[in-house]
């Protein structure tokens, strides 16, 4: 018996549902347009690479009776082809609109899905506040009325454009050259940033430029840093989680940034082959439950209920594994998951993407529960 | 015509082809040459004898060996559910499906197929189900190739599909297999188990109803696989009706398994597995759990719907759908929710039990497509079932991707394509020696333009010198020559214009054999210069250049440069 047959055996314990994909490109992006479909992006430089609307199994998206739905393909709904390769794209809600970002970082493109046919097509473009060669400017989306880019590679060459008008609606006025690693917006006039170096911060737009911050970023440099903020249905307790390139994980209070409420060293393979894609998320279905990935082929997925002080060995409460033991030949190199995303209803499923090409969307079983 | 399927969501005459397409006058026989049918789903083969029988088609239908086997099972086994369940008036009658098949002809995989003196086919392994087939169809050196439904990916019976680098005009395929993205076999096995083993973990049992050659055999070595793995004790059975069939039809067909069915067949019977055993209709009143693998696979008679009756009844029991059901059965009854069923007798059943649709038929994707293309090489892609209108990005993908051109026509659109017609002509060797004589190499890439006379006999080209060409047909070469007249101001005598013309092609042709004739004229290879002098202007002289048709570029370059005049004299 083969180990992808025995990890298989495995999984039917460990897993409610399973689904793997093979695309033609691998992606780094993973957003979803409402709950029924995902875009996904090639970030080769040599060639043109695709972004792809996916739409969802029918078995996946159903809310009831799915055992009367057999299909578990993916459907691709629309397509587009880009010169540049993306790292980034970010749909602006209520709109048929795309941002995306990559190397080099000029620019972003801005682009349209069309309703009548299968076409993504580029349909405008951003400037940057400044041309970078190797740095990639981050996005996020306001979505209003007149929804704005929020964009910018360091702390210096943030700003937010309008979409419609092209204006630059807001600069952050500083002089400060950090690289920015994650950028989130909170709500109508909040934005949370997090930099490589690991420094944290929240920003109110309709104030001069005076964020609630971190300054002391803790020993050793070196690593990079990436961090997401849970949203307001995650209960009481931290809402911040930083991950850092030496597999250690920071719970933070937006309402004290400075001293965070719990440090925990994850059993992670490091150093990160590529620290560029680690990524924490907060599950948006489950309390105080978040996933980080980036270290190898694995996504592992946490419950922080009972973390507290500092320095203190977790183990996670479920590990994907999938794309180690699943379809692979004997003298491929282990995959590297380039990132992984929540479903927003499903509470325990997840997609998660690697390197070569490879797509699998899972829903966990918590052992936990079941008996 | 490609295929004659039956439509399976309607109920009326839309299920069958419109096939006043084909002519709107006239009868079907006299304006097709051949019918070719895939392989044997009802999608593809359901309406034949409504078509040959009943609207009238008397030439050939050609299909592989187990899909002629095949066919006429499922068409009974359609027809007897059309009309003896749902009591449908305009359908085909048994005798109908038997005349029918008379005019089937059978093939083997990559025979050629002479249908005329003009067109010939050959079929290539698919994959996908049992003798299914992809198929060339050629005449002359123009040719296409029909899919139908194809699979690249072995599964536990069957293998992929493959094709040779025949380069056709044009290859048609679906478009459902450009635009999906496959889940793959491991995770569709894993479902199936999973739910086979949730139910007999809490002491169900689980009825999977099949149709003797389809997912039969795969889902029998799937489950015997990973009883062994987890040493599972709850009993497997399957109806021996069931083994008979598969059996006798897997030996006669044994060619169109996959390798590793071919080798333990060998061995034993393809239905001795260890954890699999005949089934006896007692059984199904055994309490605990087990798995019972039973025909038909719709529901609709027989031993299948005499244990789904007994086990409907109790939520712990399962109905695992493998495949899709024909309106009217059971099957498609519980597969669209209904709960509660109305048996004969007015008895009415209600269905507790879990019921799963599970797909398990082999389809190839976007991925697939791209690979089979790329065996192929065709020079276009035909997409039909598509909606042309929406699909711009996958033409695009395809066109650039591929390289090839993308058609996608509607329903009823007439697509027709340029093709590069090559013709395959003889060059005999002497030819072909002469023109390695003269000395350029020949590139792989560029196009070398050649001479010679091309010789057209019955269906024979030949391309041969025209020195072989004149001597074949007995014919005299005919001699061209070219003269032209270069006025000159010259007051010397003719002579002296002779030798100054010598003087200065000499110096300029330096390549060439230039000679100053005793008679004095001046050769320059066959070129032949004369001065004359006319009676009326004594200032002027008159060159009179002449040359055969083979020197004409250099007749011309001498007759421009003689036009521009002579260098003045050098002593």
């Amino acid at each position: 018996m083969d180990p992808e047959d025995d990890w298989l055996v495995e999984s039917l314990r460990l897993y409610q549902d399973f689904y793997a994909f093979d695309l033609s490109g691998a992606t780094r992006v993973l957003e979803w347009i409402d709950d029924k479909g995902v875009f996904v992006a090639g970030y080769e430089s040599l060639k043109k690479n695709e972004i792809l609307h996916l739409k969802l199994p029918l078995r996946l998206s159903v809310k009831e009776n799915q055992g009367l739905f057999p299909e578990r393909d993916f459907r691709v709904r629309h397509g587009g082809f880009s010169d540049r390769s993306i790292f980034d794209l970010k749909h602006v809600p209520h709109t048929r609109l795309l941002v995306t970002s990559g190397l080099p970082g000029c620019y972003l493109q801005v682009w349209q899905v069309a309703e009548d046919n299968d076409v993504i097509k580029a349909v405008n473009t951003i400037a940057v506040r400044e041309k970078e060669e190797s740095l990639w400017p981050r996005v996020a989306v306001f979505s209003s009325m007149a929804p704005g880019v929020l964009h910018g590679a360091r702390l210096r060459s943030l700003q937010v454009t309008d979409l419609e008008s092209e204006k630059t609606t807001y600069t952050t006025d500083v002089s400060d050259s950090e690289e920015l690693s994650s950028l989130q917006v909170l709500d109508a006039g909040t934005f949370a940033f997090c930099c490589a170096s690991g420094r944290l911060g929240l920003v109110d737009t309709r104030r001069k430029w005076a964020p609630l911050e971190n300054r002391s970023t803790g020993p050793g440099s070196g690593e990079r840093w990436c961090a997401e903020v849970g949203n307001k249905d995650q209960g009481p307790g931290p809402s911040i989680a930083s991950l850092g390139s030496d597999g250690r994980l920071c719970l933070l209070d937006p309402r004290n940034l400075c001293h965070p409420v719990s440090s925990v060293q994850c059993p992670v393979s490091i150093p990160s082959p590529d620290p560029e894609l680690l990524r924490v998320t907060w599950a948006p279905g489950l309390k105080n439950c978040l996933a980080i990935s980036g270290f190898d082929g694995t996504v592992q997925v946490y419950d922080t209920t009972s973390w507290d002080g500092t320095g203190s060995q977790v183990e996670p409460l479920f590990t994907h594994r999938g794309h180690i033991f699943l379809e692979r030949g004997r003298m491929d190199p282990a995959p590297l998951v380039t990132t992984h995303t929540w479903h927003p209803c499903r509470p325990r499923t997840l997609l998660s993407a690697t390197n070569d090409a490879s797509l699998h969307v899972w829903d966990w079983v918590d052992l936990r529960t079941s008996c | 015509m490609l295929d004659c399927g039956m439509h399976m969501g309607f109920n009326d005459d839309r299920r069958f082809p419109d096939f006043s397409y084909i002519t709107q006058n006239g009868r079907l026989t006299d304006f097709l040459d051949c019918v070719i049918i895939s392989h044997f789903h009802l999608d593809h083969c359901g309406a034949l004898p409504y078509f040959s029988e009943m609207v009238g088609y008397d030439g050939p239908i050609y299909m592989t060996h187990p899909t002629q086997a095949i066919c006429p099972i499922l068409l009974e086994d359609y027809r007897k559910i059309a009309v003896d369940k749902k009591g449908e008036a305009n359908f085909f009658t048994s005798q109908m499906i038997k005349d029918c098949m008379k005019k089937v002809v059978a093939v083997h995989l990559h025979q050629t197929v002479q249908v005329d003196d003009e067109l010939e086919i050959k079929a290539y392994y698919a994959g996908h189900v049992l003798g299914a087939a992809m198929f060339q169809i050629k005449v002359g050196s123009e040719s296409v190739v029909y899919t139908g439904d194809y699979n690249m990916t072995p599964d536990r019976h069957l293998g992929a599909a493959w094709i040779d680098k025949c380069r056709p005009n044009l290859l048609i395929t679906e478009s459902t297999y450009a635009t999906t993205i496959r889940d793959s076999k491991r995770c569709r096995e894993r479902d199936f188990l999973k739910k086979v083993h949730e139910t007999v973990e809490r002491g169900g049992k689980v009825l999977i109803p099949v149709f003797a050659l389809g997912r039969a055999q795969e889902l029998c070595i799937l489950l015997e696989t990973f009883w062994e793995r987890m040493n599972l004790k709850v009993p497997i059975y399957f109806s021996t009706g069931l083994t008979e069939k598969a059996n006798h039809y897997y030996k006669l067909f044994i060619p169109w398994t996959n390798q590793k069915i071919r080798k333990t067949f060998v061995q034993r019977n393809m239905f001795e597995f260890k954890h699999i055993k005949a089934f006896d209709r007692a059984f199904a009143d055994n309490p605990g759990p087990m798995v019972v693998f039973a025909t038909p696979g719709m529901l609709h008679a027989g031993q299948s719907l005499q244990i789904f009756r007994k086990w409907a009844g109790n939520e712990k029991n399962m109905v695992i759908m493998p495949g899709y059901c024909v309106q009217g059965t059971v099957g498609h009854k519980i597969l669209s929710g209904q709960r509660k069923l109305e048996m004969e007798g007015r008895q009415v059943l209600e269905v507790k039990m879990q019921v799963e649709y599970m797909s398990f038929s082999a389809h190839a994707d976007a991925k697939g497509i791209m690979q089979l293309v790329g065996q192929a090489e065709p020079e276009s892609v035909l997409l039909v079932h598509g909606e042309a209108k929406k699909m711009e990005f996958l033409k695009q993908k395809i066109e650039q991707e591929l390289r090839v051109s993308c058609y996608m026509p509607a329903n009823g659109e007439t697509v027709t394509l340029p093709t590069s017609l090559s013709i395959p002509v003889g060059i005999s060797l002497g030819l072909l020696k002469q023109e390695m004589a003269q000395g350029l190499l020949p590139e792989a890439k560029k196009p070398r333009l050649l001479h010679g006379t091309l010789i057209m006999k019955d269906s024979n080209f030949r391309l041969v010198s025209s020195e072989q060409a004149l001597k074949e047909l007995g014919l005299a070469e005919h001699q061209l020559r070219f003269t032209c007249r270069v006025h000159l101001h010259d007051t010397r005598k003719e002579q002296e214009t002779a030798l100054r013309v010598y003087s200065h092609l000499k110096s300029i042709l330096k390549d060439h054999c230039v000679q100053h004739l005793p008679d004095g004229s001046v050769t320059v290879e066959s070129i032949l210069i004369q001065a004359a002098a006319p009676s009326e202007d004594p200032g002027t002289k008159v060159l009179l250049v002449s040359w055969t048709y083979q020197d004409e570029e250099l007749g011309s370059f001498l007759t421009s440069l003689l036009k521009k005049g002579l260098p003045q004299a050098l002593s």
